[in-house]
This record gives C-alpha cells, structure tokens and sequence, in this order.
C-alpha cells in the first residue's frame, strides 16, 4: 500500500498524539537510531515575537543539559521558516490523568510514590533555575512500567505566555497557585511545589480540591485556599497537603522540608541520578536567533509500506517460559490463546489470501498496515467472537503471521483457527520433510 | 500408535539437530496420569499452610527477617508477608520444603513438571542467586523485585541480558540467539531450515551490535533495548504494585476449596 511519509530532518513524523491551543504534539522516529520521539510542533509567530524569549532560551538549554529518570528528556530544537519543533523522549504508557479517570482514585501508597517522583523531579529542575509552572495531571505521563515522567519543563512559557496567564488561559486554573492568579511577579518554586500538592489532592481523593462554575468563586476560594479533605484521607495526609496548599508563598512549605516530612519519606526510594552531559546547544541557539542558514528541512515522500519487522528477542520474548503472570493469575487461561505460522510468501498475498478466506467463510474483514480483524458469529450463535491476524516480518521473504482471540470464547476460536488454516494451506509454509505433528502433540497433551 | 511415534521422532531427529537437543520427547500417557495425581496432592498439601499454628510451625522466616528483605527490595514489610505465602504454595507443590525446585515453578507457569523449555530454566537459573539448583524465600523476592513496574529500567536492562547470556560470557553470542530461536519456534510448533535461521540471528546481531565485535555486549544490549522497548515486556509484573490485594483473594479462593 501507498502512503505519505512526512520527515522533519531525520525524523519520520507518524500520528498526532496531543494537541492543544498553542502546540500540536506528534509521534515520530529518528530514522537514523530507530530511536521513537515526540514532537512538539509549534508556529514561530507564537513565540519569536515575545519578550521573553531570552528566558525561553536559557530554560530549553538547561532542559537539554539535563538527565533526570523522572524527567521526559528534550533531545534537540529545530526551526523550518514557518516552525519551532521541539524533539522530546517518547513516552509509552500514557497519562497519568487518564489513570485517575479510569480508576476514581488512587491508593495512599500509590499517590505517595507517584508524589515522591513528582518532587524528585521538580527538586532536580529548581535547583538548576527552570521552574515548571503548569504542572497539572495531563503533563505527568507514566512510562511503560508505570514510572512518572514529568513532561513540559520549561515549556509552559511557550504555550502560556508565563505572567499573562491570566489573560490567556483556557481552562480554569485549577492547580494554579493563587499568588500567580494575582498577576504579580511570582517565585517560580512556591508555585511549582502549591501544583504539588493540588496533584497529590487528585490522586488520593479522585476530584480537584477547587472547583467551581463561577471564576470569581473559584479564584476567591484558591486565595484563600478554601478546600476540604475528604473522609478518606488519614489525619497525617491532611496534614501534609495543609502544609503545601498554604496560599501565603512565603510561609509555604519549601521542597527540603516536603523530604522531610514523615509522610513523604514513608517507603521513599532516592532515585539514581546520571551526570549531566555536555551536549551542543548551537541548535537552541539557531532556533531562537532565527538563524536561516539552520532551518530544517520538511518534505513529504510517498513511499511502499511494509509489515512490521520483528527481530529474534521480540520472538523469543513470546516465550511462555518467560511469563511469571501465572505465578500471580491462576484464572489466566491455560489453552493457548495465541497461535502462529510463517509464509515464504509475498506479505501482501499473505494478506490477500487471508481476507479471501475469511470473506469465503462469511466473516466480516476489516484490513490496515498488515493487521486483519475478523468478526463472526460463533459456532453455537449465542456470541460474537474476533480474531486479529498480524504480518510480521523475521527474516528476508520470510513472515510470521501472529493470529490471536480478541473477543470470544476460546475452543470456538481453536476450532475456527484449524478450520481457517485449513483453507488457507497454500500460504503456509512448511518445510519438506516434516510431519505435521502439532495436531498429534495438542492430542497427547490434552 | 508405536509405529507412528516412531516415525515421528525419525522425522524429528533428521530435521532438527539443534532441536532435538533442547526439545524434551513426547510425554508418556501415564505421565498424564502423574501430573493429574501430583497436581491434586499439591492442592491437599497447601491447606495446612493456611493454618497459624502449622504456618508458623513450617515457616524458618521472622518478622525480622520480612523487614529485612523489605529494606533491600521495592516491597513493603506486608507485600514480603503477602509473597512468603505463595512462596509457601510454590515451594510445597510437590515437595514440601523450603524451596522451590525446577519442576515446582514449571508446574505453576505451565500446569505440568514434565518437558522442557529452554526460557524457565533460564528464569530459574538467574533467580538462583547462590546457584544451589533450589529458589529459597530471599532469592525469590530479590528477584520479583525486579520485575515490580517501580523498579528501575537498568535493573530490567540487566536482567533480561543475564536471561539470554545462556553461557554467562557476559555477552549474547550469536550461537545462544541462535539456540534460543530455534527453542521459541519449538514452543511456535515451527521448524525452519538452517539457512533461515541464520538470516534471522544474523539480521537481530547486526541490528544490536553497535561496536562490530560480533556479539552483545551490555552496552550494546542497553542501546538496543532503549530501542526496542518491547523487548523487555514481560520483565514487568503489574501484580506486584498491589500484590496484598491480588494475594488475599488468591488465598481466599484457596481455602475456600476444603
């Protein structure tokens, strides 16, 4: 199939995976270290015209200096004539937003070390002079194994404009200390460490401390850090997050005394911390001294796709001998829900052959990038079941055809599978000489 | 039914001299039998443990001891409490010690002792810190540790490689990827011809071999999987981030059996 590469240097560009007011955010590759990213796309009207791009300036070059685990890593700056693009580590898990939504509320052992993180990281970055200022539940995002990593360090002056916020915020300020809804100058690290502690308030009670449908009611309430703590919340919690929520930045608690505290110290673990690297920042500076001679190249090229390529570990990493989760979930199914084959054939005529077949056997076929959904009846026509069927490849012309229950019940997913690669015998490879005796083994061991 | 077996592991022995060395032969109908037998006395056996009076009669761990192993790994006091009583279940499945051998830790991950499968014995050997052929209470946390979804990605990086150094050279070498392929397509039910398996070994080491040696070194290792994330997806347990809960209702349904 045909379909339109965009690169940004040597960036492959892929989906859109945030966008907001100022900023769209976009999932890519380094196409020279395989390396994923995420790019933060913004117009450079927005930003070369404001006073404070000096600042902007000196907070990126730190941001790029500096090597934090909790911290998402900014790898490099670019410029094209109309665009700033901003080259972020890629972060897979998710926000931690969605995981408050998707669970209510989170445990108090939960929200301490998430917490802990989240004051790891500001610590780190405020000792080196950038300051956060939107730190909110939608910029901590959660790794693959569920680490934080706190995204937008000194960002939030190119997306909000620092002091004007309040002439042009968006949302309401819901984690907005309330000496910046003032609109005098602030310090930096008192308003960092009040968003703290509104974030710890959402993780453990599922709702923000201050919310109301009127500004002026919302903004009377965080001047006067009006909130309540719920029913749920131990009486050192409470006292902890009164500490923090203290609207007076001066008598506010500092982040060396958050370290402190009993409660923030409960099963802390100190975080191992890299050596800053001397990096190059001639990039930083050819983006925001408008060096033309420096802009990046854009360009679109058509290209011929093909399957994903998957190497031996990824193989080898599908061994059931190394998944411990039947030591933790006796209810894990023990008939094999995944099954697979190889092709010497043409990856598109793998795919052809599959939606031929499935179309033969009446099933509904939905197709894109070498993945295949089948949906059906099944067999006893009390249920629906699914199967996806995906193409990847293992070695030049060779392919694996992954093939799994996605919704269903399981023999009538075993009895499909045997029925479908029974049509579908001319694609799959088997080498000469060999006995087909998977049929015979399942039969022993079952 | 003979004469069939036996063309079968003709058939075998031609095509797959690598295989054959690591796959197991087909199981005999009475270990069928066996397994049924065992798996039941495994389930009897475990009830005693519920009990105070005989856990702390078996158990040769502390409260001093759960504290600490509770300092050294990413589990609190409780989880280490939570994780002894399915230590216990582990190490009594089929003979009621204070460790768990091979075939213990087989049987949970595979519902049989029999067979074999190059992947747990790797397991096994990288949780056997002392390397004396049993998993005792402290290698076991130790390990799981690891794979707690707080635990450092290094520590992940680390382990993993030591899963795939078969011969502990303190590199992947081109013929253990070599033996681990041939052993997932085992487990796949595939066979490929020689010249197959070599374009995909050579394809991965070219792809993670970063300084041209011929083989992975750690760094390189570390490169790769920075990566290649997925590579180190099951070196994550997401039970473990609430393992008291995901426990208690493990125990409950147990003993809601006698």
């Amino acid at each position: 199939m045909k379909k339109v590469r965009r690169k940004i240097g040597k960036y492959e560009v892929g989906r859109t995976i945030g966008e907001g007011t100022f900023a769209k955010v976009k999932f890519a590759r380094n196409s020279e270290t395989g390396e994923s990213v995420a790019i933060k796309v913004m117009a450079k009207t927005t930003i070369l015209q404001h006073r404070m791009v000096e600042q902007i300036k000196r907070e990126i070059s730190i941001m790029k200096i500096v090597r934090h685990p909790n911290i998402v890593r900014l790898h490099e700056v670019l410029a094209s004539q109309t665009k700033i693009y901003i080259i972020l580590e890629f972060v897979m898990g998710g926000e931690l937003y969605d995981k408050i939504v998707q669970l209510g509320k989170l445990s108090e052992n939960e929200s301490r070390h998430y917490f802990q993180q989240l004051i790891d990281a500001v610590d780190h970055c405020h000792r080196k002079g950038v300051y956060h200022r939107d730190l909110k539940p939608e910029n901590l995002l959660l790794d693959a194994y569920g680490n934080l990593k706190v995204s937008d360090f000194g960002l939030s002056a190119l997306t909000k404009q620092g002091a004007d916020l309040l002439h042009t915020t968006c949302g309401t300020p819901n984690y907005v200390a309330p000496e910046v809804l003032s609109n005098r100058g602030y310090d930096g690290a008192a308003a960092d460490v009040w968003s703290c502690g509104v974030i710890l308030y959402v993780l453990m009670a599922g709702y923000l401390p201050f919310e109301e449908a009127d500004l002026p009611t919302l903004y009377r309430r965080i001047n006067a850090a009006e909130f309540v703590c719920p029913f749920w919340f131990s009486a050192d919690t409470k006292s902890f997050i009164q500490k923090i929520l203290d609207p007076n930045p001066k008598t506010r608690v500092k982040i060396e005394e958050i370290r402190k505290d009993p409660w923030f110290k409960k099963n802390y673990f100190p975080v191992k911390l890299g050596e800053d690297e001397q990096v190059n920042l001639d990039d930083v500076r050819a983006v925001f001294d408008d060096i033309e001679d420096q802009y990046v190249s854009e360009r679109s090229e058509i290209t011929e796709g093909g399957p994903l390529i998957m190497n031996a570990f990824e193989m080898i990493a599908l061994s059931q001998g190394l998944n411990l989760s039947p030591l933790f979930d006796r209810h894990q199914d023990y008939v094999k829900r995944q099954t697979r084959f190889v092709s010497r054939k043409p990856a598109k005529v793998i795919i052809s052959s599959i939606e031929a077949v499935a179309e033969s056997m009446g099933l509904k076929v939905h197709s894109r990038n070498y993945k295949v959904r089948l949906e059906g009846v099944s067999a006893n026509r009390v249920g629906q079941f699914a199967v996806v069927l995906e193409v990847f490849e293992v070695a030049p012309s060779l392919f694996m055809v992954d093939v799994r229950k996605a919704t269903g019940d399981t023999f009538d997913y075993h009895k499909f599978y045997k029925n479908f690669c029974g049509k579908l015998g001319n694609i799959i490879w088997r080498p000469a000489g060999t006995m087909p005796n998977s049929n015979l083994r399942k039969q022993m061991t079952l | 039914m003979s004469s069939t077996i036996a063309t079968d592991s003709h058939g075998l022995s031609d095509s797959w001299t690598i295989g054959e060395r690591v796959c197991a032969a087909l199981m005999p109908l009475i270990a069928v039998v066996e397994v049924l037998i065992l798996t039941v006395t495994g389930c009897f056996s475990y009830c005693p443990c519920i009990s105070i009076i005989d856990q702390n009669h078996k158990c040769t761990y502390t409260a001093k001891d759960f504290a600490i192993l509770a300092d050294e790994t990413r589990f609190t006091v409780e989880e280490v409490e939570a994780l002894h009583v399915l230590f216990k279940r582990l190490s009594s499945s089929l003979i009621d010690d204070d460790s768990i051998h091979k075939e213990e830790l087989q049987l949970a991950l595979f519902q049989t002792p029999y067979g074999k499968n190059l992947f747990l014995d790797r397991v096994f050997d990288v949780f056997d810190q002392k390397r004396n052929g049993v998993i005792e209470f402290d290698e076991f946390v130790h390990a799981l540790s690891v794979f707690h979804p707080y635990a450092p990605m290094d520590e992940k990086i680390d382990f993993a490689f030591k899963l795939y150094d078969l011969r502990q050279t303190g590199f992947i070498e081109p013929e253990e990827v070599k033996l681990m392929v041939v052993a997932i397509l085992i487990e796949f039910d595939m066979n490929l011809p020689d010249d197959l398996l070599e374009a995909i070994v050579h394809k991965t080491i070219a792809d993670a071999d970063k300084d041209n040696d011929g083989k992975i070194s750690r760094e390189d290792w570390k490169a790769f999987v920075s990566r290649n994330p997925s590579l180190l997806i099951n070196m994550t347990l997401p039970y473990l981030k609430d393992i008291t809960s995901v426990l208690s209702s493990f125990v409950f349904k147990t003993e809601a059996k006698p």
